[in-house]
């Protein structure tokens, strides 16, 4: 069988490739700033596209590259991506199994699982669609000892232009790879307070991470660090919530780890369902009492 | 520049409401009423306020079922001036859904720009824009948290995971817009009466043969949790820092 796989964040890629080497030969395409992460990805062909990425072009440039030879298309759903998978479905009629996080394949027919009804449940189905989107973070990549073979591919112009860029300041952390994680959500009350929870997350050596309130809405903490169904997808040994009520969507991005931690004041919130251990009271207080028993 | 904008409505079962079984992990649906779509409501609100700058109008269109008259109520009382529902709406299909908006958007010769969310909550699939832009072969703009119209341009700002950026594409386009975006608006009492009155075209679709997956099981996922919940703060931290200690390495 043979894959093309797709994502402007090369590691996307390399997590798919991982996943799909040992099915068939796998075509990776990323950008050409992605290089280093997808050499080791165990794909037989490396295409790096120059240029500026829009899905236009990007689309454009998949479609050109034999696109009928392919078995299957596999796109990371970034929101790059989730785009250039629509484009290239309205453009080949092929239909799309969207933001899944596990498959198999079985000839002609792919059996997926996503998230359904906000995360409430895991719909499981079988398609026929030749064009999947894979949900970040579904997948371990490893380094496989095979090169690639690499090939640039340039952009074409697009209509869409950009205008302006800048990067947003990135400390460079990745909490998808952290071992323990201390989260916070709207209950933290304010930017300052998370001063206060920083104890635990240097004696825990943890990172520190939020719901997605907390990191887009009130920009307390940068998105890099966002839990849920519209960020990362982490699976430490030990997730600590704190005021965190629990809403699906959060689950749905911690649902992976060993032990969950909550700590609320509610004691209705739903964190305490999918919770190991749960505390019912005020944060403030609870956090250095842990803080101290670990030291001890 | 007067513009005329779009705006993709999606109505879904209220989420927030539905239980799973306990024993059997089924999702009960029965009774749990209908929404506007969060994301839509951001959408409407988008296109909405460019008209309100700009001048023009704003069509919205569900693709639903006969339920769907209250959600363009409300789209109507947020400042939609016209309305149409297609019916025929069996479930989450993105290809399907494309198919019906885009035939009806081609019947609409002079539009500049269509608005929706760029990932809507129940399914989460966020392939609509793509794929309704490769139907109508328009460009995108994905992403957006602001957009301004400038002559025969639409630009937007958007926010990608490592960086911002403002980016432009000429009309017509579509936008697909985050929640980010605005704080959608609660409409004034005499808006939602005069909604109420207005008058709502309702079509059928153009349906095509575009099979959804065969779905093999829905279920909540099972969750394993010890859930062990102390009131007392005491013995929690002390519990939950044994656990905590067992796994720093």
């Amino acid at each position: 069988m043979k894959f093309l796989v797709f994502s402007d964040i090369g590691k996307n890629v390399a997590e798919i490739a991982t996943k799909l080497r040992d099915l068939g030969e796998v075509h990776s395409f990323t950008m050409k700033n992605q290089r280093e992460t997808v050499l080791k990805s165990g794909s037989k062909r490396l295409v790096l596209l120059e240029g500026t990425p829009f899905s236009g072009n990007v689309s454009g440039a998949l479609i050109g590259s034999d696109l009928p030879t392919y078995d299957y298309v596999f796109i990371s759903s970034t929101p790059l991506g989730r785009e250039v998978a629509g484009l290239i479905s309205a453009s080949t009629g092929n239909t799309i199994a969207s933001e899944i996080f596990d498959f198999s394949i079985d000839n002609d027919k792919i059996k997926t699982k996503r998230f359904f009804f906000g995360g409430k449940t895991i719909m499981e189905e079988e398609n026929s669609s030749k064009i999947v989107t894979v949900t970040p973070g579904s997948f371990e990549p490893s380094e496989s000892a095979e090169t690639a073979q690499e090939e640039t591919l340039a952009l074409s112009d697009s209509h869409e232009k950009l205008i302006e860029e800048k990067d947003r300041e990135s400390s460079g952390t990745n909490i998808e790879a952290a071992g323990i994680i201390v989260s916070v959500g709207r209950g933290i009350g304010s930017k300052e307070a998370i001063e206060k929870i920083m104890p635990l997350v240097s004696a825990t050596r943890g990172e520190i991470a939020g719901s997605r309130p907390v990191c887009l809405d009130y920009r307390w903490l940068s998105e890099e660090r966002q839990v849920g169904l519209s960020g990362k997808k982490v699976k430490p040994r030990v997730y600590i919530a704190l005021g965190i009520s629990g809403q699906i969507q959060h689950i749905a991005g911690m649902r992976g780890s060993k032990i969950v931690v909550a700590v609320n004041k509610d004691k209705d919130a739903p964190i305490f369902q999918e919770c190991d251990y749960g505390i019912v009271g005020d944060l403030f207080q609870i956090v250095p009492k842990i803080v101290e028993n670990l030291k001890k | 520049m007067a513009l005329n904008i779009i705006v993709l409505i999606k109505q879904i079962i209220d989420i927030d409401q539905i239980r799973t079984d306990p024993n059997t992990g089924e999702p009960v649906t029965q009774g749990i009423p209908f929404r506007v779509e969060n994301l839509s409501k951001n959408a409407i609100e988008a296109a909405v306020q460019l008209k309100e700058k700009n001048g023009g109008k704003v069509t919205g269109i569900i693709f639903g079922t006969d339920k769907a008259n209250a959600a363009m109520k409300e789209a109507y009382a947020m400042g939609v001036d016209d309305g149409i529902i297609i019916t025929g709406y069996a479930g989450n299909n993105p290809s399907l859904t494309a198919h019906v908006i885009s035939e009806k958007i081609k019947s609409i010769s002079d539009y500049n720009v269509i608005i929706l969310g760029n990932q809507s909550a129940d399914s989460y699939t966020g392939v609509l824009p793509g794929l309704i832009a490769g139907k109508l072969s328009v460009p995108i703009l994905g992403n957006a948290v602001s957009i301004e119209a400038e002559d025969g341009k639409i630009k937007i700002r958007r926010a990608l995971e490592d960086k911002d950026q403002i980016i432009s594409a000429p009309t017509p386009c579509v936008v697909s817009v985050t929640q980010e975006i605005n704080q959608p608006r609660l409409p004034p009492v005499l808006q939602i009466m005069a909604a109420g009155r207005k008058p709502i075209k309702t079509e059928q679709p153009s349906l095509v043969d575009i099979h959804a997956g065969k779905v093999l099981s829905n279920l909540a996922p099972k969750s394993e949790r010890r859930r062990q919940i102390f009131e007392d703060a005491s013995k929690g931290s002390e519990e939950v820092a044994k656990a905590i200690r067992s796994e720093i390495k």
